[in-house]
């Protein structure tokens, strides 16, 4: 079964994905000119862009995923179906009052 | 280490223009998320106003999009709504669509000039939003009538029934049709996004109203064609050096904020919420593209309009365009909120029953 977090645990891995996101950007933005210019140089370079949004991706994603449920906007689980027993139930069996 | 940047193909960064990234990134991801496509008709033009030249708007664009549908797709993954093998099967004939799409752009430019390549994708904007919108929104209206409940398409029904070799089952979308049926709606899918950048206009509606697949899965599983077309389009972007990352990422920002509150609307509020919103903004979208032909008629020769006029023209077709966009947000989160505080009271009637 799915482990549901709580907002306290979320508001934890926000934190934490926060600081990433914003160590990402940061670095990115304050070189923002030679990267930009190592980017579109094209060619094997091709890969530096896609790296970088699939880096992104991944922490600004868990920023954002967390931010959501700490603020406690979460998915709506859906309707549990009521699973019939499948245990057998023991034998009636004619017994003889004496 | 600072480095001077080619001032004819990147802009310079002013607040105004990256927070107006940032919003629009957020609104595009916040509809993609919910009706599986959208942001990228106001993104490009947006950039394009802000001085960013054509190709790298688009290239840039592409950036940001594939990894946005990367992160909906996987949350409405989680939440059972994807089904990969439709989305993989649409995106292989739409990959072949796209290619087809941009053989024709290149004709009509090198015909028409850069004008006639502007009224084409006009033109297919008008004529495809305003017969798939205008369906989309009647079939809404008429399931909102219904109680909401979504039933299959009487198209779909007698496809499915069609046993052409080889048969595909789609085990999520719970559908089984031939694979020469999901191949038209995955061509279009792709031609569309080679011409106005946003395919799933015509992916969803396809897979809704010729596959017979329900609006949540076709939304969700557009996400997969979207990452996979995107990529595809980033790789043959970035290899030519036209993608501008300082643009791509602060879009991405707002649009992986937006993509996720989206993806969790869709298990929020009632199916047909979906197509009112798609039906919405496409017709919407439509009537701001018709604005924008006239400068297109007017450079081919074709019409003759005053230039202030024409001016006029160009701005309302961008503002009713936002328009579209921000309308689709202002649904999406109205209904949210709305759906959110009938469980809420839901959840109160029954405490208070205890």
């Amino acid at each position: 079964m799915a482990h549901e977090m709580t907002k306290k645990q979320a508001l934890v891995r926000m934190i934490g994905f926060g600081i990433a996101s914003a160590a990402v950007y940061g670095t990115i933005f304050q070189h923002a000119n030679a990267f930009t210019e190592l980017c579109s140089r094209g060619g094997i370079y091709a890969a530096m862009p896609i790296a970088a949004v699939f880096l992104v991706s991944y922490v600004h994603g868990g920023f954002a995923s967390n931010l959501w449920t700490a603020l406690g906007i979460n998915a709506k689980s859906p309707a549990k179906t009521v699973q019939a027993t499948q245990t057998k139930r023991p034998e009636v069996r004619a017994t003889v009052n004496a | 280490m600072d480095v001077a940047l080619d001032s004819l193909k990147f802009i310079d960064l002013t607040t105004s223009s990256i927070i107006f990234l940032f919003i629009v990134g957020f609104i595009g991801g916040l509809v993609s998320g919910f009706i599986g496509s959208g942001g990228a008709f106001v993104l490009t033009p947006g950039m394009m106003s802000l001085g960013v030249p054509g190709t790298v708007a688009v290239a840039s664009n592409m950036c940001h999009k594939f990894p946005k549908a990367l992160v909906g797709a996987i949350k409405r993954f989680r939440y059972g709504q994807v089904d990969i093998k439709l989305g993989l099967v649409m995106a292989a004939s739409a990959g072949i669509g796209v290619q087809v799409g941009i053989k024709i752009q290149n004709m009509i430019l090198a015909a028409w000039g850069q004008a006639g390549s502007n009224l084409y994708v006009s033109l297919s904007f008008v004529a495809v939003l305003v017969v798939v919108g205008s369906y989309v929104f009647y079939d809404a209206m008429k399931s909102r009538n219904n109680e909401g409940k979504d039933t299959t398409p009487a198209l779909a029904l007698k496809l499915q029934k069609i046993n052409l070799w080889p048969m595909i089952h789609f085990k999520t979308a719970n559908v089984r049709i031939s694979l020469w049926f999901t191949i038209p709606v995955g061509f279009a899918t792709g031609m569309l996004a080679a011409t106005i950048a946003v395919g799933g206009f015509i992916g969803v509606p396809g897979m809704i109203y010729v596959m017979g697949v329900g609006g949540l899965v076709s939304s969700a599983s557009e996400l997969v064609i979207a990452f996979v077309m995107g990529l595809g389009g980033t790789i043959n972007w970035a290899m030519h050096g036209m993608v501008d990352i300082r643009l791509t990422l602060i879009i991405l920002a707002g649009s992986l904020l937006g993509v996720q509150l989206g993806a969790i609307g869709t298990t929020l509020v009632r199916e047909v919420m979906i197509k009112i919103v798609m039906g919405s903004i496409m017709l919407i979208v439509a009537v701001s593209r018709a604005l924008a032909t006239p400068k297109y008629l007017v450079q081919l020769g074709l019409m003759d309009i005053a230039p202030e006029k024409v001016a006029i023209l160009d701005k309302t077709s961008f503002v009713i365009m936002c328009a579209a966009l921000t309308l689709g947000a202002v649904i999406i989160l109205g209904s949210m909120l709305k759906a959110r505080r009938a469980m809420a009271r839901q959840a109160q009637e029954a405490y208070g029953q205890v």
